[in-house]
């Protein structure tokens, strides 16, 4: 035979084997044939849900995940006492009521009846407890475990290895009950239920699969509205109706495909090609898009903000930090440089976040600081004077796009109208961090998610111990209101005290400069109805979703 | 000839004349070469229209800027995503920051990394690969290892250090640009001296007493210039976008200076609604390739001497 | 010639050590940890000490060190932060696949077009193909790959309609990210073989083979070609390294599991074990790949003893 053609099968050896290799991923993965159909199926297919995420699912084990996708998904297909329902609001789920102790520090629970895992089995009160208390285990060392010691009795000192797991503030004394003991009232507790960190386990699954549990659709058990049919990190997860749910006759989706997609226009050409059902628009898109009718914005519980740090010489003046605060107008950011649904920023609490007596923080505390360039300018020629000359400035950014055009937004802003010259620090992600706990910064641009549905998830940042990360701030008055506000049982006192706290760290002590709460700007297809996207906790519900 | 050279011995080469100034007598008056070449770089048209058009270009950068009333950073939030017009010639980005303005200046900053680019190309990477080809053996070995470290410790993580370390600045992307820019141009140059050593020519010239460096750069070199024009003509536009990724995560320019790279980068991203954010800077790069290129085939034609029968 | 590449072989496990070293140490330079998103850096610090003890983040650099080479030695790479321990082995096999595909897909018909438009163009030197043929080629570096991509994927993707968008589903998913890869693969070619043919056609051995009437066909395959792979080769090295480990945009444009973003990403998360894992994996690539071309020197060329004794 000749050297050319043994050359030539070897080349078609090592073709085939690669290809092989390479497990095309296909919704129907029988043959590369039909992959032709499968647009025309995929947008055919008039009940099924065309989703995406904008980066990896890098885990799906409710003890491990750390990140908003892999809590969207956990959502989904697990679910906990309490459910956020369409309005956001905690609703009953795995349990079908809650007795709560007139003092707010004791909770008892009772499981709803002829609730199933997926492989049949009765959810248990048992169950909770594991999984709260492995959540909790030094072992699991899981970095988010303080959604749960911060509340439960002896949390904290069983994840120090102090104290046994018995003595932990949680118990089951019967397969339907389940008591919880409290450090302190907490009025936010049943939101906090619904939350992936407080997800059941089974004892039994768990144990068989340890370093397997979450890494595959058969390495998981599924009480929620959905189960996993398959999952791969990089390419996306498949979401099926689970049988097994106890509300599943309010479950109206039969199957979801959620891509992995992290090209802004990917998703865009996509939706357009009719295989997406909602798209995030980036905002040099929107202006385009946005008087068609299956245009919309949401917005979640993010602020963006400029952290002063008041331990550097400049910044230490609070007159600066004053004239800094109202020299740029958040309402240009909104609308011309992030154009995307985020929301102008007036102060640090979210608009929509809990007050007391049915209204919201916002509402009741309206804007804390509006621009006022002519107050601006005469702080900064006042501050100038102080400091004896005129200073130089730098603010820290991520490098994230978004970031540095806010950066590049508050630059020209405080040229223009204080005529003050800031340089722009940029610094990969993880490098602004450091920065900043090192204390090498003047200001940066930073943002905080709420992890729970109360102001205190804010106020609580900047009433540790002072530290570089939140500026070097500390401020006896703030610190008392706070701690007064965590002991409080009564509503409208606990909500005073927030809101006083929020005036003295903006408008007293101008810690902060507000920017902007984070929102999204979509398309979403006509026929697609109750896509819900809770602004905390796990984002995305699919439970109440339509397509008809 | 491989059965002849069995045959002779390391002897057979020694230098017959120690007069430096007598070191191969044979060869011509360089001068005349250097004439001759610029009188067929003359005749060249491709060469001679990009020479005009990089003149142009370069005449753009430096007084581009000032032709419009708009400077390249001020901000205008009313003007933003304006399409091009006679007020503003390529339009305005998302700040209300005009683009020509802003093309100038970036194609200032661009042509300063492309001739960075080069100078290292050309002084790190030629010397580099020749040294390596020309002594051969160990000395090869080592030099060879050496690359293939700087290769596999990943960039990212050198930048990322070098960011923590140093202020983001041209400075600072040079040193960047040092640590690898000028691997592919050294491997190129020893794998062309590698084969140029079994030719007559250098024997000969090694025989009539020709040092090291002057085979090097009389010989070597210059027989090697058709391939480091040509490749310099990748590192060029590779210099130019590995600028914008590093200005990106905050080593290089920052806001509101942009290069030609970081506009083509963040006009990518409007490129849907906006495409004359991307397209304007994408015509001034391509154009300045293009010109580089015509001119470096034309000189290479002119000055190659193996191209001398054409 | 056997005793050249043992001396190589045991160069390149020297090379990798040093690599693997260097990058071990820079690496734990880097700023923050594993641990640092928005929620965890505002952990107090005993908490985060108390995790950085469950993986052994709080032992001495060295230490910590020792014990990965020690694994290494043993075939383990550890397991990833990032994927919530899932072994970086296992992420690396699951994710090379789509990656290695696309990139030598795009190496071997890339190459195939370059040489074809590099011959053209030196044959008809300075003719209106030899300026398509570079103004080709410059477009192919100066205009970067992702806006190929995009155009490509808008185009022939959303308004013909004619292949995938996006997905890795079906070889068909495969054809656009190919083409986009392959557009400077075509340049480099394409340029380093004109220079090439117009180098051997100025040849005075040409003249005489024409001469003595071999065909034009031997002539490119038996001269011009030999000559002309010497510096494609060289230059095409570490593109094929570099497309089969992946390209972060291309993947990232076209939804693809590859292992492109591992590069980055695992970087940017301070993914330790998995910095390494990749840079293992290109590294070795790398040198391999060196010894091949070095070896194949000699093959194209019997005059260059690269083993060789000295001049």
């Amino acid at each position: 035979m000749s050297k050319r053609k043994k050359w030539l099968f070897l080349l078609v050896l090592a073709v085939c084997l690669v290809l092989s290799a390479c497990n095309f991923s296909g919704p129907s993965k029988k043959s590369s044939e039909d992959a032709g159909k499968q647009a025309s199926t995929a947008a055919g297919d008039n009940k099924t849900l065309n989703l995406y995420f904008n980066n990896d699912i890098p885990d799906l084990n409710p003890l491990k995940a750390t990140d908003m996708i892999s809590f969207s998904v956990l959502g989904n297909v697990l679910e906990g006492l309490y459910r956020l329902d369409a309005n956001h609001k905690p609703v009953p789920a795995m349990a079908k009521d809650v007795k709560i102790s007139d003092d707010g520090l004791t909770y008892t629970f009772t499981l709803r009846d002829g609730i199933k895992w997926s492989d049949g089995s009765p959810v248990t009160a048992q169950d909770f407890v594991y999984g709260w208390l492995t959540e909790m285990d030094p072992k699991t060392a899981d970095a988010y475990s303080f959604i749960l010691t911060d509340y439960i009795v002896n949390g904290d000192k069983f994840n120090k290895g102090e104290v046994k797991a018995d003595e932990v503030g949680i118990e089951a004394p019967d397969d339907q009950t389940l008591v919880v003991h409290l450090k302190q009232p907490t009025p936010y507790f049943l939101s906090l239920t619904t939350f992936a960190k407080y997800f059941p386990i089974k004892k039994d699954f768990y144990e068989k699969n340890k370093d397997q549990f979450g890494k595959g659709p058969d390495k998981l058990l599924y009480n929620g509205p959905y189960k996993l049919t398959s999952f791969n990190p990089a390419s996306g997860v498949t979401l099926e109706k689970n049988d097994q749910y106890w509300d599943k006759d309010n479950v109206s989706v039969p199957k979801i495909n959620i891509k992995v997609i992290k090209e802004a226009s990917t998703a865009l050409n996509l939706y357009n090609a009719g295989q997406l059902d909602y798209v995030q628009l980036s905002s040099e898109d929107v202006n385009q898009y946005k008087d068609n009718p299956e245009f919309g914005t949401t917005t979640n519980f993010r602020s963006y903000y400029v952290q002063f740090n008041l331990g550097d010489k400049v910044l230490a003046n609070e007159k600066i930090r004053k004239a800094l605060q109202y020299a740029y107008d958040p309402k240009v950011l909104e609308k011309v440089i992030l154009n995307n649904g985020s929301k102008a920023a007036y102060g640090l609490i979210p608009p929509g976040m809990a007050g007391a007596g049915g209204k919201t923080f916002r509402e009741m505390q309206g804007d804390l600081i509006k621009p006022d360039v002519k107050t601006a300018k005469r702080l900064w020629k006042e501050g100038v004077k102080e400091l004896g000359e005129t200073p130089k400035l730098s603010l820290l950014v991520s490098d994230d796009s978004v970031d540095k055009d806010t950066a590049t937004f508050l630059q020209s802003q405080w040229k223009k109208n204080l005529g003050a010259e800031v340089s722009i620090v940029t610094k990969p992600y993880s490098g602004r961090l450091q920065a900043m706990r090192d204390n090498d910064y003047q200001m940066a641009v930073s943002a905080w998610g709420a992890d729970y549905n109360d102001p205190m998830t804010y106020m609580d940042l900047w009433a540790a111990p002072k530290n570089a990360f939140r500026g070097n701030y500390e401020n006896k008055a703030y610190i008392d209101l706070v701690l007064q506000a965590k002991k409080e049982k009564d509503e409208g006192k606990r909500m005073a005290a927030l809101l006083k706290a929020e005036k003295i760290l903006l408008k007293d002590d101008a810690v902060l400069a507000p920017l902007y709460y984070q929102g999204q700007a979509f398309m979403q297809k006509a026929n697609v109805k109750g896509l819900v996207f809770h602004p905390w906790g796990n984002p995305w519900d699919y439970k109440y979703a339509k397509k008809q | 000839m491989g059965m002849e050279k069995a045959h002779l011995t390391e002897e057979f080469f020694a230098p017959i004349a120690t007069d430096p100034k007598g070191m191969e007598s044979v060869a011509r008056d360089p001068s005349i070469g250097w004439r001759a070449s610029w009188r067929r770089l003359k005749k060249n048209r491709g060469a001679v229209i990009s020479l005009a058009v990089l003149t142009v270009i370069i005449l753009l950068a430096i007084f581009g800027p000032m032709m419009t009333p708009y400077d390249y950073a001020q901000a205008d939030y009313e003007e933003s995503f304006k399409t091009p017009s006679g007020d503003h010639w390529f339009g305005t980005d998302k700040f209300g920051r005009d683009q020509w303005a802003r093309i100038w200046e970036g194609t200032r900053i661009s042509l300063y990394i492309a001739l960075l680019a080069a100078a290292l190309d050309l002084v790190i990477g030629v010397m580099f690969g020749a040294i390596s080809a020309v002594c051969g053996g160990k000395v090869d070995m080592v030099m060879q290892r050496i690359i293939d470290i700087l290769v596999g410790i990943p960039h990212l993580i050198v930048v990322i250090l070098l960011i923590l370390f140093m202020k983001p600045g041209i400075l600072t992307i040079s040193v960047a640009m040092v640590i690898t820019g000028w691997v592919n141009m050294a491997r190129l140059v020893r794998s062309q001296i590698f084969k140029l050593k079994a030719e007559e020519f250098v024997l000969a010239s090694r025989a009539l007493g020709a040092g090291f460096f002057r085979t090097i750069f009389k010989h070597y070199i210059p027989n090697t210039a058709g391939l480091i024009l040509i490749n310099l003509m990748f590192t060029i536009p590779s210099a130019i976008f590995t600028e914008a990724f590093l200005s990106f995560i905050g080593l290089g320019l920052q806001e509101p200076l942009a290069s030609l790279g970081v506009l083509i980068n963040d006009g990518y991203h409007a490129m849907q609604s906006h495409y004359y954010l991307l397209f304007f800077p994408a015509v001034v790069i391509v154009a300045l390739m293009i010109c580089f290129n015509l001119l470096a085939d034309g000189l290479r034609d002119a000055i190659d001497p193996k191209m001398k029968n054409k | 010639m056997k005793k050249y590449v043992l001396i190589r072989l045991f160069n390149i496990v020297v090379t990798l050590f040093i690599i693997a070293t260097l990058t071990f140490f820079l690496m734990k330079q880097l700023p923050g940890s594993p641990f640092d998103e928005e929620k965890l850096s505002a952990l107090p610090e005993d908490v985060r000490t108390a995790i950085y003890e469950q993986y052994g983040l709080n032992d001495p650099v060295w230490k910590q060190y020792i014990k990965y080479m020690e694994n290494l030695v043993k075939g383990d790479l550890g397991k990833s932060f990032y994927y919530k321990d899932k072994p970086v082995a296992q992420i690396i096999s699951e994710r090379i696949g789509p990656s290695a595909l696309l990139g030598i897909q795009a190496i071997v018909i890339g190459t195939a077009i370059g040489l074809i438009l590099g011959i053209v163009a030196a044959f008809r030197h300075n003719s209106f193909w030899d300026y398509t043929t570079m103004i080709l080629a410059v477009l192919g570096v100066s205009i970067p790959n992702f806006v190929f991509a995009a155009l490509l994927q808008y185009f022939v993707g959303l308004k013909l309609g004619v292949l995938p968008i996006a997905y890795w589903e079906s070889y068909k998913s495969t054809v656009l990210p190919t083409l986009a890869l392959m557009f400077g693969v075509v340049s480099v070619v394409a340029r380093f073989m004109r220079n090439e043919m117009l180098d051997v056609l100025n040849q005075d051995y040409m003249t005489t083979a024409l001469a003595k009437g071999l065909s034009l066909r031997a002539i490119i395959l038996n001269h011009a070609l030999r000559n002309a792979l010497i510096p494609v080769i060289t230059v095409l090295g570490p593109v094929i390294v570099s497309l089969i480990t992946g390209s972060l945009v291309i993947e990232s444009i076209f939804s693809i599991p590859g292992i492109g973003s591992l590069f980055v990403e695992s970087i940017k998360v301070n993914d330790y074990s998995m910095i390494m894992g990749v840079t293992l994996l290109f590294s070795t690539l790398f040198v391999f790949v060196v010894l091949i071309i070095d070896l194949l020197y000699g093959v194209i060329d019997p005059r260059i003893r690269i083993a060789g004794n000295k001049e």
